[in-house]
């Protein structure tokens, strides 16, 4: 199989956007997915913890 | 330093330095006197000079057990030092630059002081060696703490730091020598960046390692954006980096690309670099220290997470924007143009972010000047 | 499915995976197609490599940072063209590994620079650019006239050039070293060969205006001489242009 240029912009043109679309929903649903929240509300506040020092 | 380590690290440690030392010999016989040999000097002194460093402090008592409950800050704090020095070196060379512009016949009749000599020699110093070293300490700070697991061994940090820094050196040496590639901000030759290329996948793994051993769930986003750094940074620079020397005793090599491909790789990786080393780096240094210091979380977790894929993805396709109206094809360049307007949407996210945790911090932003200048960065 | 982000970044190297797909496909995507360029590069049958002569002098461009201030590509703009000549193709810097596109306009562009001035001109504009030009911030480079040029590793430099794809023959970089030298000296015998390997059209003369040796100066104006003109793919292209608008 052999690429031509035409083939490879047609391409880049086409199933890019599709690309950009899915990878943007994809992004979104997982950030916002309710189940979520606890565990980055739980992140977001575990810098402030003082540090104790690492676990052994 | 080498009282940290213990003693098998301390005989690694030896190890590399002689072979290091070694290396440098053999480059130093290749290049015969040209300036490849006087790298390879620069090479074997610095093995050298890490060869005494261990050998002064190999016999002294190991660290005991006892170290492994306290965070390995050691090296961060030799990192931070050393970017400070490179700030001042690259920041006196930029205004040296700036003044040629004023007075050109400044140059002592010789080729090491020309402007474009020296250029060079200014923004290396500034985006690898101040920057870099930066990012690299307080990488090693923030992942240590947001995972709560130390870093795995003692070395590794060390050899990161020090390897790092001698790609620095052999760098911006080699421009007062006349050795470079002319591709803006990847101009060291060939064997710099191999050995860069060792340096990063040891600071790579080292960084895996020590996520790999945090107790926490979840890994924290500024971990995202220093692993962002770390892994783009290395795709862009192995590819952009494709040469053939002309023999393994020059200095000298040609890009593996020519025309316009080179032209696209370059930008490509020229506008990159700023993305991954300048923005996700620093992105990721204020999702730790801004809430720290604030004393309050990221106003929307959420919303940095919508922001890194948004960069990540982005950026990678503006680089374009900096060959418009040139022999580049059209819609290559349109395509750029598209994304670098739409980069403004994560570029946003992440600054509201920042602003919006300091919402409710206000009276500490008064009188605390840290989070000022936090605070002044993040609308920057 | 949200399953499977969770679990991507439970798991760093899933999670490192993710960021480089993510952030290679832009690259890929403007990139790859470059390669397979049919349109994007033009063809230009006129079109020859550089001498070992003038390619030492791009090297030298290289290493003194020219490109840091002068840029060699015409734009399709019309200030660019008015000033400088036709814009430029892809296919001028098709031997050109790397690119000196440059970034930064602080002086003119040099992609039609050859043939504009003398020998001479270049030769004092490089040892004392405000002599000509007196708004000129550019260093002074007056010891390239005393600085032997480097001819013995010209072959090393070819044969790399024609492994990064650059069409040169076997007796050429056989004698890149005689070439480079006879190309500068026109009274030698080595003169010859350089019109018999790259054409009849290739300038042979002394370019310091010192025929007894062969100085950075030399390859430099060499080089600086033959910019734009490796080939005639522009100017026929703008006159084509021309004839279909009708002028």
């Amino acid at each position: 199989m052999s690429f031509d240029h035409g083939m490879l912009v047609g391409f880049a043109k086409s199933y890019g956007l599709f690309y950009l679309l899915g990878l943007s929903v994809a992004v979104l649903i997982y950030t916002y997915w309710p189940s979520n929240r606890a565990r980055f509300d739980r992140a977001a506040k575990s810098v402030l913890n003082d540090e104790d020092g690492p676990w052994q | 330093m080498v009282a940290g380590l213990t003693k098998g690290e301390r005989q690694l440690a030896l190890l590399i330095s002689i072979a290091v030392a070694f290396i440098g010999l053999a480059m130093a016989g290749a290049g015969q006197g040209g300036a490849f040999g006087v790298h390879g000097f620069i090479v074997m002194a610095f093995g050298i000079g890490t060869i005494f460093v261990v050998i002064s402090g190999y016999f002294l008592p190991e660290p005991g057990d006892e170290r492994l409950a306290q965070y390995y800050d050691d090296p961060i704090k030799f990192g931070i030092v050393v970017s400070m020095v490179w700030a001042v070196f690259g920041m006196f060379i930029g205004d040296w630059v700036a003044w040629l512009l004023a007075y050109p016949e400044m140059t002592f009749d010789a080729g090491w002081a020309s402007f474009g000599r020296l250029r060079p020699v200014h923004t290396t110093a500034v985006i690898f060696g101040f920057v870099g070293n930066a990012l690299i300490a307080t990488s090693f700070q923030v992942v240590q703490r947001t995972s709560r697991a130390r870093l795995p061994d003692q070395l590794s940090p060390w050899f990161v730091l020090i390897g790092y820094n001698l790609f620095c050196v052999i760098a911006v040496s080699g421009y007062f020598m006349g050795l470079t590639q002319s591709k803006e901000y990847a101009e060291p030759e060939w064997y710099a960046d191999l050995w860069l290329v060792v340096v990063w996948v040891v600071y790579f793994l080292l960084y895996l390692r020590t996520l790999m051993r945090r107790r926490e769930p979840h890994i924290y986003v500024a971990n995202w954006y220093y692993l962002a750094f770390i892994l783009v940074v290395a795709i862009l620079h192995i590819v952009n980096n494709l040469a053939v020397p002309i023999s393994f005793g020059h200095a000298k090599s040609y890009s593996a690309f020519s025309g316009v491909q080179d032209a696209m790789t370059q930008w490509w990786y020229g506008h990159n670099a700023v993305a991954f080393f300048l923005t996700a780096g620093f992105l990721a240094m204020l999702y730790y220290y801004l809430p720290k210091r604030a004393g309050r979380p990221i106003y929307s977790y959420r919303m940095s997470i919508v922001g890194f894929w948004g960069i990540t993805f982005f950026y990678m396709w503006v680089g374009s924007h900096h060959l418009h109206y040139t022999a580049l094809p059209l819609w290559v360049q349109n395509l750029g143009m598209t994304f670098s307007l739409m980069l403004l949407v994560p570029s946003w996210i992440a600054a509201a972010n920042a602003l919006l945790t300091l919402n409710g911090a206000w009276h500490k932003v008064r009188t605390d000047a840290t989070l000022r200048f936090m605070m002044v960065a993040a609308v920057f | 499915m949200f399953n499977t982000h969770y679990r991507l970044e439970r798991h760093s190297i899933r999670f490192v995976l993710a960021v480089m797909v993510v952030a290679s496909i832009g690259g890929l995507v403007e990139i790859a197609p470059l390669f397979t360029i049919d349109e994007t590069v033009e063809a230009a049958p006129d079109m020859r490599v550089y001498t070992p002569l003038e390619l030492a002098g791009r090297n030298i461009y290289i290493r003194e940072g020219c490109y840091a201030c002068h840029s060699q590509m015409i734009r399709t703009l019309r200030d660019d063209v008015e000033r400088y000549g036709p814009y430029s193709l892809a296919v001028e810097s098709k031997y050109d590994h790397p690119m000196l596109w440059g970034s930064k306009r602080t002086g003119p562009d040099l992609a039609r620079l050859g043939g504009k001035y003398s020998d001479e001109w270049h030769v004092a504009h490089l040892i004392a650019p405000r002599d000509l030009v007196p708004e000129s911030v550019m260093p002074n480079y007056g010891w390239l006239m005393r600085s032997e040029l480097d001819t013995q590793d010209l072959g090393l430099h070819l044969r790399a050039m024609r492994k990064v794809g650059v069409p040169y023959s076997d007796a050429m970089i056989e004698n890149a070293t005689a070439d480079a030298i006879g190309q500068a000296s026109p009274d030698k015998d080595a003169a010859e060969g350089v019109a018999e390997r790259y054409g009849e059209a290739t300038t042979i003369r002394s370019f310091d205006g010192d025929p007894r040796r062969v100085t950075e100066m030399d390859a430099l104006v060499a080089y600086l001489q033959i910019l734009g003109r490796l080939t005639d793919a522009a100017h026929v292209q703008s006159g084509a242009g021309r004839m279909e608008a009708g002028e």
